[in-house]
């Protein structure tokens, strides 16, 4: 049985000048459809960059990566937004919303690069808002709503295209306990309802609820 | 699917009006580019045509004249004038020509009863009329019959008779020139053209004080002596004309031993000299309104690349929910694009209404010929797109994480 995410070997060096930091040193992984598989490890382990790497975000330095059994890791950038934009949605420990758009158009800015048409786009945003509980918010700035409704909005823009697979870097380090424990419900429920979620987490409580354990130490799983 | 160009035009509207104070200043620069290329233009054209009226009004582009070459040294004192067998002969090898006109002119003092004037007493065939294109319109023009009677009769000038005549009407009445006693026959029509920036001038008035008798009179009653200093033809088109102009030059060359001891004028050449020069001029004028436009694009380009810079983390975010590399560089060509468009339609605007205000004030429509604002535009335009394309190209190289990561 094939994974919706395989990969082999991924190393990934950072070079900084005459230096080179290996941040991943050959990580194999592979990712079942449904999954929730929960990311574990010290500061500096290479979560965030495995979470990019996987989220099509950057590029291997070497190894292999088949994502819905397309090969990720040979791929030129123009396919890779492509990818983004229709297979990955990522959700930001730091929210990452644009600042003067409303939480609609924030949103939608997922649909308007992949060429839905307005109407569509607009419809589709409401759907995915309501259902984190904003409907009520469509034209606040993000400047306007709390940190938990921030990453809730996120979550939305992250769902709006139906992705293969949702990618969440500890979305909730930013948050106070209580808005945190809402966001991992949210998570919990779409993986109840069959989505695919990888996410990076200090929370063993979280981890707990995970399908999947994988703990990263020193570039390598552990 | 890339975003389309409606998304970006909305994107970049939304942009500029978050950003006021610097969108009001690159507009600032683009309009004053866009104004000077339409305003300059359009002066140096309306120059042109007021040149070009002038030269109308001044026996129009088939006129040729001749007089003595004030730059020859006449070393061996061949004459400077033409005699009246000259003259017919002349003629008879010139028979394309339409009119030929001989003259003699001296500044005189005029007079009727006790009123008195000078003017310039001009003695003509009648084929003066036909060369000019100017004739009596009060009366008659001076005819054969006059010139083979050496009759003594005088067509005046609208300035003359002002001054001789008052509203008292001259025609038959008897004016004194030079002791002689000459009927006024005609009044010629009055010459106005507007001078340029001096109020209400008549710039062609010294026209109307001219006052023309037959040249037969001009020589049997005057000197008695046929020494025609002037000389002019009228061609049948301003085609015809410049070469009517080079066989009048061989002819008289051979009159005069080969040497230049006449000059000869072709108003057809003079413009097209003139045309060549307005050309000229146009083009240095909208080459130094480029370059200002596109000094103004350069600080633009810099302006959007530090709005790059700003935005390092929005175009991060773009690129991370699927914006391609060509989604960002349009949107970025877009927003420039934009901004020049509306400092085009400012420019274009203010340029417009500056012409009218000097308009006013030279009492002289000049108007800013449709191809003048084409031109402006589309230099604004390309401009745009130009100093666009610097900063779109780094927005659309940013890398996604570190662009997410940017501070
Ligand atoms: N852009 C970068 N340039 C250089 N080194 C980096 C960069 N990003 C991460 N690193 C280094 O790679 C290692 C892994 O970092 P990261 O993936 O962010 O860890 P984690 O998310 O687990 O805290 C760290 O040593 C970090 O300093
Ligand atoms: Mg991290």
């Amino acid at each position: 049985m094939n994974g919706i995410i395989e990969i082999s070997g991924i190393e990934k060096e950072y070079r900084m000048g005459k230096i080179t930091v290996p941040a991943l040193r050959g990580i194999d992984l592979t990712i079942m459809q449904g999954e929730f598989v929960a990311i574990m490890g010290p500061s500096g382990s290479g979560k965030s960059t495995l979470m990019h790497i996987l989220g099509c975000l950057d590029t291997p330095t070497s190894g292999d990566y088949f994502l819905d059994g397309e090969k990720i890791s040979a791929m030129k950038k123009s396919k890779l937004a492509a990818i983004r934009n229709s297979k990955i949605g990522f959700v930001f420990q730091t929210f990452n919303l644009l600042p003067h758009l409303n939480v609609q158009k924030n949103v939608e800015l997922p649909l308007m690069y992949s060429g839905v048409s307005p109407r569509k786009r607009a419809a589709r945003a409401r759907e995915v808002l309501s259902d984190v509980g904003l409907g009520d918010r469509l034209r606040h700035k993000p400047s306007e709503l709390s940190g938990g409704q921030r990453q809730r909005v996120a979550i939305a823009r992250a769902l709006v295209n139906n992705p293969a697979i949702i990618f969440a870097d500890e979305p909730t380090g930013n948050l106070d306990s209580v808005s945190g424990s809402d966001i991992l419900t949210i998570f919990s429920n779409l993986h109840a309802k069959g989505h695919t979620i990888v996410m990076v987490t200090h929370d063993s409580a979280v981890a707990t609820r995970a399908s999947t354990r994988v703990n990263i130490v020193d570039g390598l799983i552990g | 699917m890339a975003i389309s160009i409606k998304e970006s035009i909305v994107a970049g509207v939304t942009d500029f009006w978050s950003r006021k104070i610097r969108s009001a200043v690159t507009i600032l620069g683009i309009l004053l580019g866009t104004m000077s290329i339409i305003v300059v233009l359009s002066l140096v054209n309306g120059i042109y045509s007021t040149t070009t009226a002038w030269m109308t009004e001044r026996g129009g582009l088939t006129k040729i004249a001749i007089d003595n070459n004030r730059e020859y040294d006449n070393a061996q004192n061949l004459p400077e004038y033409f005699t009246l067998q000259e003259i017919e002969l002349i003629k008879s090898l010139i028979p394309e020509a339409t009119a030929v006109n001989p003259q003699m002119s001296s500044w005189l003092s005029m007079s009727y009863r006790d009123k008195k004037e000078n003017g310039l007493l001009m003695g003509v065939y009648p084929d003066y009329a036909l060369v000019e294109e100017w004739t009596a319109d009060r009366g008659r023009f001076i005819n054969d019959f006059d010139v083979n009677q050496s009759a003594d009769v005088v067509v005046i000038g609208t300035k003359i008779r002002d001054e001789l005549f008052g509203s008292k009407n001259p025609l038959g009445q008897f004016i004194t020139i030079n002791d002689r006693r000459l009927q006024v026959i005609g009044i010629m029509e009055h010459k106005f053209l507007k001078n340029n920036g001096i109020g209400n001038a008549n710039a062609l008035g010294w026209m109307n004080r001219r006052a023309l008798i037959p040249l037969s009179t001009m020589i049997h009653k005057g000197t008695g002596q046929d020494h025609i200093e002037e000389l002019t033809v009228k061609a049948a088109s301003p085609e015809e004309a410049i070469d009517l102009k080079y066989k009048l030059e061989a002819i008289l060359l051979n009159l005069r031993a080969g040497q230049p001891v006449f000059r000869i004028e072709s108003n057809m050449e003079q413009a097209e000299e003139m045309q060549k020069n307005f050309q000229t001029m146009r083009i240095i004028i909208f080459f130094i309104s480029l370059v200002s436009l596109f000094v103004a694009g350069i600080v633009i380009s810099n302006i959007m690349l530090a709005t790059v810079q700003e935005r390092t983390r929005e175009i991060g975010i773009r690129l991370a929910v699927g914006a391609r590399r060509t989604d960002i560089f349009i949107q970025i060509v877009v927003q420039t694009i934009i901004i020049f468009i509306i400092g085009g339609f400012i420019g274009v605007v203010v340029g417009l209404s500056l012409l009218s205000v000097v308009s006013g004030y030279l009492g002289q429509p000049i108007i800013a010929a449709r191809w003048v604002i084409i031109t402006a535009v589309a230099s604004t335009l390309c401009v745009g797109a130009i100093t666009g394309i610097f900063p779109a190209l780094k927005a659309c190289n940013l890398d996604p994480i570190k662009a997410l990561h940017y501070e």
